[in-house]
């Protein structure tokens, strides 16, 4: 390149964001310009995801891209919009203002689309305009003249069609252009706002330091910006500046003049100015996606279609992830063999196989649920149908208080209260994200189901349980979660987490075909965070656990309960058990029910080493004939039977509402940022599951049981 | 046209009460400002067109060729007058 071209781009490669509406094909654009070159964290002190990517200029130079949260205008409602809008004015210090813009919007959709763009081009700053989905627009009788746009608006203006490739590599060159034009974006703002605006512009300029071209737009943006979400890590406006903004807004009031309508109009009326010259319509009939929806979102096809889909996903949940989780625990107890034969006997060598190993294996051996579920979830999001579903499922979920967003965490759940708790991130409302995090881990997870297969096991008489009596039970335990989950949603929401009734508005995608990418995509992005936490967070905790089980250790030759009753878990169990009685436990019960805080499945391994069964096999099945004749012998110190029918359901009722996860502690933390919420979930849920348990035990003993 | 007692023409009613499949000129956003400038936003300007195509409780519209499921809540804020359809 020639060195005298641009000085300015060889200092640095220039810096892009991309933004768009949501279901613009936003992130479909980001993987296809960066590939796998993407690092996911988040913004300082804010729970939004911060995606930063390495795309590579025609000439192989690397170019930072900033995938910013999807949003509809600058004037942010939730904090994914708030951080939107502060990087693309400079607010967060953390990231630096983008030199250039990408703005990607849905050709379909164009004048909805431009409203965003409209308030971007304000900005004064080079952007490239991405007119994503053209295939969908020609389809839908609508022909975009992007050259006439591009002479419009100034800027350069490329069709593309995201998730097929098209346009991508001119979407590049135009990136990788040394220099681009600033946008010729000239609209009157309208006359009764316009001194307002230009006082603020001023005021900006001269008390915030704001560059003169970029304060007009920050002005404009003031206006329509009522509550101006404040996010931390953002600056705030100066006194003076403030004082402008609350005098014109008093005046206003006592005119009664609207004007943030006054100014969204204004931007529509040019806008709508602009897509008559740019957009020419061809009348067609009802599109494939509005015939589709016809029996999609149909009242009564609508549920069946619902509950077929996830009939599907939960029959591949729980079949199709076996033969993978099988692989990895033998895989995980393989690893743990080695080591025990490899290594000199020792306190490292059992930390090492009893805590790292095998407490990091018995999460892992979740994570093809979890692939399988996001497969799922990417899948249902990439093709449109999830808005479908969250329309759906809204009617119901406003009983309760929340709405159809709420659906899809409570739904994972079902699989793992960790990615649930993850998705929750699309919850707009802070009080509606918050019951729902609250809420999520009473949905059965899959690891409550070794607990309860082992306790129907022994619940059951006979060495057979009957089918019927097992998918009951189960089922029981399922629908007393799900109850359980829906009634607390409903209290936080008329007491904790009170709020005003909850305001839906969701735009419906149109249908498309999947791009196995992005979806390939995304659950790797989760495989990551799942293992990164699993590596963290549940190794500490395992090795800590380990200790308190092992130490202080039994003398040589004590059979192997000896080493658990005498360890510091034991002793706790011992110190809980005045609390344990009164719902039918002892501590031997109490160890198990300490050892699977870390994670639920724990509870089977650590009964299993408590009550001194000998256990082979693979499976909870497998392993609960031998433990069920140990637990079936075992005995309180009077002789009375310790595990009768009614402590095994009292048991599975324990565990569909105590909070014995570790995971799903530290991600609750992660995302409310504060241990005061983690610290209520555990008190609520294992509070409810103590009362509970009392109330079934106590009145199943006094009718006899 | 005639008049009720209210002085509004009778054709002038919240969304919600829009019968399914029925088109209406949006006339007014009334009730938390908040909430009306995201429904702008959202292209629920004053004169567009809006059909609702059906749904209780939650409602799904078309608007400038979109579909938008929206919450009654959100829809009582959008007073429309009937355009056509929905007889």
């Amino acid at each position: 390149m020639d060195p005298q071209s641009s000085p300015a781009a060889h200092a640095r490669a220039p810096v892009y964001a991309v933004v768009g509406n949501p279901n613009s094909g936003k992130s479909t654009l980001f993987n296809a310009l960066t590939g796998l070159k993407q690092k996911v964290g988040n913004y300082p002190g804010v729970t939004v995801e911060k995606k930063v990517g390495t795309a590579y200029s025609q000439h192989g130079q690397p170019l930072t891209v900033i995938d910013l949260p999807g949003t509809y205008s600058l004037a942010a409602r939730s904090p994914d919009e708030a951080v939107t809008r502060d990087v693309l004015l400079g607010r967060r210090s953390e990231t630096p203002m983008p030199d250039r813009i990408l703005c990607i919007v849905d050709a379909s959709n164009l004048e909805r689309s431009l409203y965003l763009v409209h308030q971007i081009l304000d900005l004064c700053r080079p952007v490239i305009l991405v007119l994503n989905m053209m295939d969908l627009a020609a389809r839908s009788g609508l022909n975009v003249r992007a050259a006439r746009l591009e002479k419009e608006l100034g800027i350069p203006v490329i069709p593309c069609e995201a998730v097929n490739g098209k346009g991508v590599i001119e979407v590049k060159l135009a990136m990788s252009r040394a220099e681009l034009p600033l946008p010729r974006h000239a609209w009157n703002v309208p006359q009764a706002i316009a001194s307002a605006v230009s006082e603020l512009q001023a005021s900006l300029a001269d008390n915030d330091a704001k560059l003169p071209l970029s304060a007009r737009a920050e002005a404009l943006l003031l206006l329509t910006d009522r509550d101006s979400i404040q996010v931390s890590g953002s600056t705030p406006l100066s006194p003076q500046t403030a004082a402008i903004l609350t005098g014109w807004q008093r005046r206003w009031e006592r005119e009664g003049t609207d004007w943030s309508s006054i100014l969204v109009q204004a931007r529509y009326d040019a806008i709508g100015k602009l897509t008559t010259q740019v957009v020419l319509r061809t009348p067609t009939g009802p599109s494939a996606s509005d015939r589709i929806d016809a029996v999609v979102t149909h009242p009564v096809w609508g549920w069946i279609v619902l509950g077929g889909v996830m009939a599907l996903m939960f029959l591949s949940i729980f079949t199709l992830a076996e033969y993978p989780m099988n692989w990895i625990d033998a895989r995980v107890a393989g690893l743990g063999n080695w080591v025990r034969h490899s290594f000199p006997e020792g306190a490292l060598r059992d930390l090492t196989t009893d805590g790292a190993i095998a407490g990091v294996g018995s999460v892992l051996v979740f994570l093809p649920q979890i692939l399988i579920l996001f497969f799922f979830i990417g899948l249902l999001e990439n093709t449109g149908y999830m808005a479908r579903a969250a329309f759906i499922m809204d009617r119901l979920m406003s009983r309760v208080g929340l709405n159809g967003r709420s659906f899809i965490p409570l739904l994972s759940s079902y699989a793992c209260a960790i990615p649930g708790i993850m998705a929750t991130r699309t919850i707009e409302d802070e009080k509606d994200r918050l019951t729902t995090i609250l809420v999520a881990p009473l949905m059965s997870c899959s690891a409550r189901l070794p607990v309860y297969l082992m306790m129907i096991a022994a619940l059951v008489p006979g060495d057979r349980v009957p089918l019927l009596t097992k998918v009951g039970l189960m089922l029981l335990m399922y629908g007393l979660g799900t109850v359980g989950a829906f009634t607390f949603a409903w209290f936080f929401k008329k007491t904790l987490l009170k709020g005003k009734p909850p305001v839906m508005i969701m735009e419906l995608p149109p249908y498309r075909l999947p791009g196995l990418k992005d979806v390939g995509l995304h659950m790797l992005e989760r495989a990551v965070v799942f293992v990164r936490n699993a590596g963290t967070v549940i190794l500490a905790i395992s090795i800590v656990l380990w200790f308190l089980a092992a130490f202080p250790r039994a003398p040589e030759g004590a059979p192997a309960g000896q080493q658990l009753a005498d360890s510091f878990a034991g002793r706790a169990g011992r110190v809980l058990e005045p609390a344990l009685k009164p719902i039918g436990f002892d501590w031997r019960i109490g160890i198990g029910l300490i050892s699977s805080f870390a994670a639920r499945e724990v509870f089977v391994s650590s009964t299993a080493i408590v009550f001194n069964a000998s256990h082979s096999g693979k499976g909870a099945d497998a392993e609960a004939a031998p433990l069920r004749t140990a637990l079936r012998d075992a005995r309180w110190p009077d002789g009375r039977a310790l595990f009768t029918p009614l402590v095994c359901l009292v048991l599975m009722i324990y565990y569909v509402f105590a909070m014995q996860c570790m995971g799903t502690v530290a991600v609750v933390k992660r995302e409310t940022n504060s241990w005061r919420w983690p610290a209520f979930q555990i008190a609520y849920m294992t509070g409810t599951a103590w009362v509970l348990s009392l109330i079934v035990y106590q009145s199943g003993r006094a009718l006899g049981f | 046209m005639v008049q009720d007692n209210s002085g509004q023409t009778p054709s002038r009613m919240a969304l919600t009460d829009l019968p399914a499949g029925a088109s209406g000129r949006v006339m007014a956003l009334e009730g938390e400002p908040r909430v009306c400038d995201r429904l702008r936003e959202m292209g629920f300007c004053e004169s567009a067109v809006v059909e609702k195509i059906g749904g209780q409780g939650t409602l799904l519209c078309e608007l400038c060729g979109v579909r938008i499921a929206l919450n009654d809540r959100a829809a009582n804020f959008i007073l429309v007058e009937r355009v056509r359809g929905g007889a």
